[in-house]
């Protein structure tokens, strides 16, 4: 009888032992389990604890840091002078294409002024539009005027806006001036005129309208160049052609040396 | 040695035409610039970007080879323009070789508007093997480039065409009646690397 209740009472010792060791690796894994969730999640940048305490902040760690603020580029377009005299000393140097590369900062840097030079030229404001300086662009591939854009926006604010571009684009030109040579093209669709020839200051152009964009007057400038007004929510045509009229066409064909 | 001697006499004229056209271009325009007449010197600088590109196109000419295999150049047909930057085309250089039926041809380009359409099959390998298998991509001198195989419908032969673009500048290396090993013995012979120092 001794023999059996000392055998009973190890049993019950070694399961309860059992239990208490399972209890604790169960803890233990938890734990583990616990720890490595929060690595990975400080790794990727999820970790609730971290949010939080970094809200306002910006920095998380292994998240990269956002830049706030600063005085940007200093606007340097290439200097002419400078250009001309490094492809002069480089042609006579025989470095051929040193003096190509100089030569065409040079005519980049002309370009930059000629394309100020025109925004100069533009009216502050258009049909009771003011101009939109901060979008005023001049941009140059330094390839010919292939790449000459030069555009200022007018708006009110609000929903009306007119956007001028004199760009030199001998491709889009001359798809221009086969609408205008072509005057036997039909200018209707469907019984509806979305575009036909018409005038700005003695220069042959053409209007088009579509609904989702608004008017388009496009006005060739000699040889190469074009200049295109594009105005949305314009009330007529009347309206978009006395607007085109304000910007002096005659200057800028002769500050892009254009007959 | 008459003819070596009038040969060098021609070139040193053009040479001295050359700077001639470049300087008297200069003046015009710095005297333009500061004279504020923007549009004129402008039209000058791409007057000198001209003369700029002839003097390069006829410094590429004397790098390539008077002979390819058994193909002689034909040097009194070589070709170099500069267009300034008109049309966005500047340097154009061509040298051919042979006057039979097989013939090799040599164009060099400077900013090509086929130039990106190439560089973007050069960098997505996938497209620039042709389902057809007339078109693979390869390594000449360490350059990438696209090469062309064309079938002459009459005479069966095979004629190959080899792009290379390097930077802003093509080369592209035509040969007809030939075979792939032939033809990149050949473009072997072609200065690549100088080609595109003195054309970018």
């Amino acid at each position: 009888m001794k023999i059996l209740y000392v055998s009973v009472l190890f049993t019950g010792l070694c399961l309860l032992q059992h239990q208490a060791s399972g209890q604790l690796l169960n803890k233990m894994r938890q734990k583990l389990e616990n720890a490595a969730e929060q690595s990975v999640n400080k790794a990727l940048g999820t970790d609730k604890n971290t949010i939080n305490t970094s809200t306002g902040t910006s920095t998380s760690s292994g998240s990269r840091a956002r830049n706030k603020g600063g005085a940007g580029l200093v606007t340097t377009p290439p200097d002419v002078k400078e250009n001309l005299t490094d492809a002069e000393s480089k042609y006579k140097a025989g470095q051929y294409a040193q003096s190509r590369s100089a030569l065409q900062q040079a005519m980049l840097g002309v370009e930059m002024e000629i394309g100020q030079k025109i925004l100069k030229s533009l009216p502050e404001s258009i049909a009771g539009l003011k101009k939109n300086a901060e979008a005023d662009q001049v941009t140059s591939t330094g390839w010919g005027w292939v790449g000459l854009t030069i555009q200022r926006q007018y708006t009110d604010g609000n929903e009306k806006e007119l956007t001028t571009t004199i760009a030199n684009n001998a491709v889009l030109l001359s798809a221009v001036n086969l609408y205008l040579t072509n005057g036997g093209y039909s200018q209707t669709t469907g019984g509806k005129q979305d575009w036909k020839q018409t005038k700005v200051k003695g220069n042959k152009a053409v209007i088009e309208y579509d609904e989702s964009t608004g008017y388009k007057l496009t006005v060739p400038l000699g040889q190469s160049s074009m200049l295109v007004y594009e105005g949305v929510n314009f009330k007529n045509e009347a309206e978009l052609m006395a607007a085109a009229n304000a910007v002096d066409i005659a200057g800028i064909k002769k500050m892009l040396g254009e007959k | 040695m008459k003819k070596i001697f009038s040969l060098f006499v021609i070139c040193a004229c053009a040479h001295v035409s050359l700077a001639q056209d470049f300087n008297k271009n200069l003046t015009e325009a710095r005297s333009s610039y500061a004279a504020g007449n923007l549009s004129n010197s402008r039209f000058a600088m791409e007057q000198m970007l001209h003369t700029l590109d002839a003097a390069i196109g006829k410094d590429i000419l004397k790098l390539l080879p008077t002979k390819m295999d058994a193909l002689t150049a034909n040097v009194k047909a070589d070709n170099t323009t500069g267009t300034g930057t008109n049309g966005g085309l500047g340097l154009y250089v061509q040298r051919t070789y042979g006057s039979g039926a097989k013939t090799a041809t040599v164009d060099i380009i400077n900013n090509s508007p086929l130039i990106t359409s190439l560089n973007a099959l050069l960098s997505l390998p996938f497209i620039g093997r042709g389902g057809d298998g007339n078109q693979k991509v390869i390594k000449v001198q360490g350059y990438k480039a696209v090469l062309t195989k064309t079938e002459n419908t009459d005479t069966k032969k095979l004629d190959y065409d080899l792009q290379v673009p390097l930077q802003n500048t093509l080369v592209t290396f035509k040969v007809t009646e030939t075979q792939e090993a032939e033809v990149l013995r050949m473009a072997n012979t072609i200065p690549l690397e100088k080609i595109a120092q003195m054309a970018q």
